[in-house]
């Protein structure tokens, strides 16, 4: 994709961190364009720009590297806001000074939900405090000229380039592969296009503000030129187009109200799911003209994606293949189908390793999972049926939960083999350490909506977290063997079994198991001290070859038992599984600076609990979840903590910092009060074996292995792309009831603590 | 580097150090007697009108009599305030033995003339037909703040200043001396005084800038007595209003030019005549400073991520932030820049403390956020406390480091001897090596010498 890396001048859709490296950022970009001086050390001085006289009416400033300042005091806020976020990318939203980046991306998405580039000029004018800088014109003239002005219709099972531009039409014509595919229909004579009229955008992207004349212009029905190509070519024709080649990247888009071919699937919205304001106005961004648009949109965790989903699925109301991470959250993308739609049961059905359904009629809902579906090795018989059918399908929509967990590689083999009309990803975090989520943009297609955190705090509709930073001075006997060379394998056990941190953790358990009578997650990305901590404090915990059975079984009795309230899961617990009475997470340890992993655990706790007035700003409950990241002082941690926070800081979470825990008065009480406790523990440390002591490896089966090799035989993507390890899998039955210890590879007895509460009996 | 404060008193402190027969010779001008007069506590001022037409000494005690139980502190400090300023003269009744006091005679003749006469400044203002564009009142502050802060700029970086002024470079360097510090070649760099003065208001920063001019006045030749008369004076011509310059001696009139570049008055030329208009700085100085400080409005909003936003077109604001963020977009009437661990580091190197950096971050808090409490996010300011204190854990001495003792008899030696002057750091004694404080060096080299 040389598109992501050449003729930009404008920043990526990257919230620089400001604690570290801050010029990494920007010196990828300045390649191709030395107009724009990006040196963050520098002061970019843009105080000659103009002031419109009534510019306290306004609410934003736009400079003409691309960067965006919005007011969110002022009373045309909401309005801007909802512009902005249609045409730029947030750099960090808190409370009274939003940060946006208008990029090439940005603007392609802008483009692709109807706006126009006169009418994003001239409301950005409107908006703006000074007169819009001559760059930023020209700017969003080059980057809109070519976007959006291509689309790709399924209409009545027949593909349709579409354009109001008859101009561009030709132009794309004149490539010879685009021209093969052409099918020259009875109707048209030559070189003539079809001619019809669209219906314009049915609600106003952004009615409110733009009622004035570019917008009625919007609005208005438009001539549009269209010509048909061969289905079996549609895939060349499509890359034809990408930035790399012609460069007029096509906006997919399904007609799905005149399908006639695909047959309908019978199911609505319950009349009890009522989607809120911003789940109404993501769906109104895809759905804005009456087709349906591919897009991603990103809501943060707990604010109801789910719904989102369904709701997409039942206004297509056709066949639907719905593919998520892991076998746990197949479960439950199957159990918010048949709780917010009127699906029946024999409808909707499962395919993972554990489970293999079939639905029953000619149309229906899979849900799956992305390496069932991608897996290139050998199937089971009953499993290559099933993905047999899955790819004949003709799919009328396909909804790709987490996309940006997923590697884009793997996107790409989902995408060749299913045939979907419509693709509607969704995430909460729309960053990647790895930068690759432009992939994302012409794989699926551009971001439709992204809501923002902090209002959604304030509306009540997701918890609003106190966020902590608890810093745990190491030992003198820990950190003695942290700073010896021959222990830099062992550097992260030894920060991560630190008995401070041990002591502040367990004293936190207490403080809100018995005091306020939360439900607890603990999150340790190390294996050892995950075990070491899960036992010396008697709690149940999942991890990677933690069977799909005794997951279930474990959640369950977390989710009802009185007794249960503290769960130490690791890396696999990051994503997906949904433990909706959890409301205090504690991070014990993490995977370096990954922005993402710590927003994901974050959105573990984000689903809003209690009654809806509490939660409102200024109701009872200030705070009703906690998320407290344990971090050993003068260690690595420190830095990469700071790295990791940046995505919620930049969201508008502040995480304050605590330093002296446990109490003193409470030291007694907890374990690791001596110090030859202190010290067996650390020969503990130092005696394992240095694999057993760093990251999980998530062990890998059969089904994994062969992907591995079909990954490598792709390419370095998978290695670069830094999704390693982002890989979900699935077990088989045939490993229930084992757990192993330290070591992930060695299968151990079980903790008896285990075998009497989880156990086989 | 020992702690000075900057403290701001008022013009009346520095009357009051001055030496009896200057002070004398002030007294002759009614209107400083006046100044004086408005400048006392309010018991102060009554003992002075009650006393003004008695020529006799008072016994103190009669005074003591006057007061209820409850007001003898307030009793207190209005005599010694008098006695200060000279405008009480203690002395010893003869007859009874007792303590006696009256008024300053020159204070008192003065003051009667001008209670009786009424008072007249040396000079009238212009009529308007000669002096046509005069500033409004609005313009006039405008130009008053401008100009200061113009002033303020050239102070602290001159290398930042768009226009230069008048005052000398050595009049300069006498107003730096305490604010900047230069260390060899580098960059002047501001000291904690320095920041302090940065953050204080505007009569406050006026106030200690005019003490240094009076003070240093001598070296430069100019009578300190003079100086404030003529600055008290003109502290009672009318804002706003014209007075010719032909009526200032050549010694004001060197004055005046300064007092131009300060703010305190607007200079301008018509034709044939030119004149001086005085601003709300001048006619504030004869106030008490710590009365009158009044707030203005708050510009900085900073943010949970720490991003500060300040709302100013001013360039000295945008040093002041640079002075602990980085000011990473400067735009018409926004200044945008970061804390960070760097720039904070950068500041506490300085001198500058956080509870600096966060008192001038919540005085200047934007009124959109100064009624939020806390107006600084609780995690931004325990952040920049969090970094200053780490600085603090570690503390460096200066030491040295021996190895390659020729016996473990001589380690010992001097590891009693670094004992003795309480300069032992540490000690290796399987390794023989040794660390003592650099004070202590010299007598552990001597004893190593000796044992040569």
């Amino acid at each position: 994709m040389g598109y992501g890396e050449k003729g930009r001048p404008f920043k990526k859709p990257k919230a620089a961190s400001k604690f570290e490296d801050s010029r990494k950022g920007f010196a990828e970009d300045d390649e191709e364009d030395d107009a724009y001086d990006d040196d963050e050390g520098k002061t970019k001085d843009f105080s000659k720009l103009e002031l419109k006289l009534d510019h306290t009416n306004r609410p934003l400033w736009a400079c003409d590297n691309g960067r965006i300042f919005l007011e969110t005091f002022s009373p045309l806020y909401k309005q801007a806001y909802d512009f902005l976020i249609a045409i730029a990318e947030p750099v960090c939203r808190p409370e009274s000074m939003h940060e946006y980046n208008l990029t090439p991306h940005s603007l392609y998405a802008a483009v692709s939900v109807g706006l126009e580039t006169e009418t994003i000029i001239s409301v950005l004018n409107k908006l703006s405090k000074t007169k819009l800088p001559k760059e930023m014109i020209k700017f969003i003239h080059d980057s809109t000229a070519n976007y959006g002005k291509v689309k790709l219709v399924l209409k009545k099972n027949r593909y349709f380039v579409e354009s109001p531009f008859p101009e561009v039409l030709k132009t794309l014509l004149r490539d010879d592969a685009i021209a093969r595919a052409r099918i020259i229909s009875e109707g048209s004579y030559g070189d003539r296009f079809t001619i019809s009229k669209a219906a314009g955008e049915i609600e106003g992207t952004h009615d409110e503000l733009l009622n004035e004349a570019e917008v009625a212009a919007a609005a208005e029905e438009k001539e549009t030129h269209a010509f048909e190509v061969d289905p079996a070519q549609v895939e060349n024709v499509k890359q034809r187009c990408l930035p790399n080649a012609l460069n007029y990247p096509m906006l997919e888009e399904y007609d799905f109200r005149n399908d006639t071919v695909n047959p309908d699937l019978d199911m609505e919205l319950k009349p009890q799911a009522q989607p809120r304001p911003y789940q109404e106005k993501s769906l109104s961004k895809m759905f804005g003209n009456g087709r349906a648009r591919s897009g991603i949109i990103v809501l943060p965790c707990g604010a109801g994606k789910s719904l989102v989903g369904v709701s997409a699925a039942c206004r297509v109301k056709k066949s639907c293949l719905c593919l998520a991470t892991n076998a746990v959250s197949v479960d439950q993308w199957a159990f918010q189908f048949k709780l917010w739609s009127t699906i029946r049961e024999e409808q909707i059905c499962r395919f993972t390793s554990d489970s293999k359904e079939r639905f029953r009629g000619n149309a229906g809902v899979v849900v799956t999972t992305y390496n069932m579906v991608a897996f290139g090795g050998k199937r089971s018989e009953e499993s290559e049926k099933i993905i047999e059918e899955i790819r004949n399908r003709e799919w009328g929509l396909l909804l790709m939960d987490e996309v940006h967990v997923v590697p884009a590689h793997m996107f790409r083999k989902v995408i060749s083999i299913t045939k979907s009309h419509c693709k509607l990803g969704l995430t909460a975090t729309l960053v990647r350490e790895d930068e690759r989520i432009t992939d994302l943009n012409f794989l699926i297609g551009p971001k439709l909506y992204e809501a923002n955190w902090l209002d959604l705090v304030k509306g009540g509709f997701i918890a609003n977290v106190q966020c902590a930073e608890v810093w745990c001075p190491m030992t003198k006997e820990f950190f003695t063997e942290y700073l010896k060379k021959e222990n830099s394998k062992k550097r992260q056990a030894l920060y991560v079994m630190n008995p401070n941190k041990f002591r502040a953790c367990e004293f936190l358990i207490n403080y809100h198991e018995r005091a306020r009578g939360d439900k607890i997650i603990v999150f340790a990305d190390n294996l050892f001290a995950l075990t070491e901590y899960a036992m010396k404090l008697r709690k149940p915990m999942i991890y990677g070859a933690t069977s799909h059975v005794e997951r279930t079984k474990i959640l369950h009795a977390f989710k009802t038992s009185k007794d249960v309230n503290t769960v130490f899961l690791s890396k696999v617990g990051d994503n997906s599984i949904d433990i909706p009475e959890a409301n205090v997470i504690i991070q014990i340890s993490s995977h370096a600076g990954s922005r993402r992993q710590e927003a994901q655990r974050l959105g573990r706790i984000l689903r809003a609990k209690g009654k809806l007035q509490d939660r409102m700003a200024g109701g009872k409950e200030e705070y009703n979840a906690f998320f407290y990241s344990l971090v050993s002082t003068d260690t690595q941690e420190m830095y990469y903590s700071t790295k990791r926070q940046q995505f919620l800081i930049d969201q508008g979470y502040s995480f304050k910092v605590i330093t002296s825990l446990p109490p003193s008065d409470e030291g007694s009480r907890l374990n690791y009060h001596h110090l030859e406790d202190q010290l067996a523990l650390l020969g503990k440390v130092l005696n394992a074996g240095d694999d057993a002591v760093g990251l999980e490896q998530l062990e890998e089966d059969s089904d994994e292995l062969a992907l591995k090799s079909a990954r490598r035989s792709q390419g370095s993507m998978s290695a670069m792309s830094g999704a390693k390890g982002m890989v979900y899998m699935e077990y088989s039955n045939g490993r229930k009831g084992q757990m192993i210890k330290s070591k992930p590879k060695d299968p151990a007895k079980r903790h008896h603590l285990f075998k009497r509460r989880y156990g086989p009996t | 580097m020992p702690e000075v404060r900057i403290i701001a008193k008022n013009f009346m402190d520095m009357v009051a150090s001055m030496p009896a027969m200057k002070l004398d010779k002030l007294y002759e001008n009614g209107f400083i007697c006046e100044a004086i007069l408005r400048s006392l506590p309010p018991l102060a001022k009554k003992y002075v009108l009650q006393l003004l037409h008695i020529d006799q000494p008072v016994l103190a005690r009669l005074f003591a009599e006057w007061v209820l139980p409850d007001g003898l502190s307030k009793h207190k400090v209005a005599i010694d305030r008098l006695l200060q300023l000279r405008l009480f003269v203690e002395a010893l009744d003869s007859r009874k033995n007792e303590k006696t006091y009256k008024v300053n005679p020159t204070y008192q003749r003065s003051l009667q003339q001008l209670l009786v006469h009424g008072g007249t400044l040396p000079r009238e203002s212009m009529p308007s037909n000669i002096t046509v564009r005069l500033p409004t009142l609005e313009d006039l502050e405008t130009y008053a703040l401008e100009q200061w802060e113009c002033f303020l700029l050239q102070l602290i970086s001159p290398s930042h200043a768009d226009k230069t002024l008048n005052i000398s470079s050595s009049l300069m360097k006498v107003f730096q001396r305490r604010l900047l510090s230069q260390r060899d070649r580098e960059a002047p760099k501001l000291t904690e005084s320095g920041f302090q003065f940065l953050l204080m208001d505007t009569n406050a920063q006026l106030w200690y800038i005019i003490r240094e001019y009076i003070s240093n006045s001598e070296e430069r030749g100019v009578d300190a007595g003079d100086l404030i008369s003529f600055m008290l004076e003109l502290s009672f011509h009318a804002i706003g209003e014209a007075y010719n310059i032909n009526t200032l001696t050549d010694f004001q009139r060197n004055i005046i030019k300064d007092l131009a570049d300060l703010g305190l008055v607007k200079l301008q030329q018509g034709r044939k005549e030119s004149w001086f208009i005085p601003t709300k700085l001048a006619t504030n100085l004869s106030v008490s400073f710590t009365e009158s400080s009044s707030r203005k409005e708050g510009f900085v909003v900073v943010e949970t991520n720490f991003r500060v936003y300040a709302y100013s077109t001013s360039k000295l604001h945008c040093e002041i932030l640079r002075l602990f963020s980085r000011v990473e977009y400067q735009l018409p009437n926004l200044i945008v820049g970061a804390i960070t661990k760097e720039t904070l580091y950068n500041a506490f190197d300085n001198g500058i403390t956080a509870d600096q950096i966060v008192s001038f971050l919540r005085q200047n808090a934007h009124p959109r956020v100064a009624q939020r409490i806390p107006a600084v996010p609780d995690n931004v300011t325990d952040q920049i406390r969090l970094w200053e204190s780490d600085i603090n854990r570690v503390e460096m001495t200066e030491a040295y480091y021996y190895d390659e003792f020729p016996s473990r008899d001589v380690f010992e030696g001097a590891c009693d001897c670094a004992r003795e002057w309480n300069g032992l750091l540490w000690e290796d004694s399987k390794k023989m090596h040794l660390v003592v404080k650099s004070e202590v060096h010299s007598y552990v080299r001597d004893f190593l010498r000796r044992q040569k």
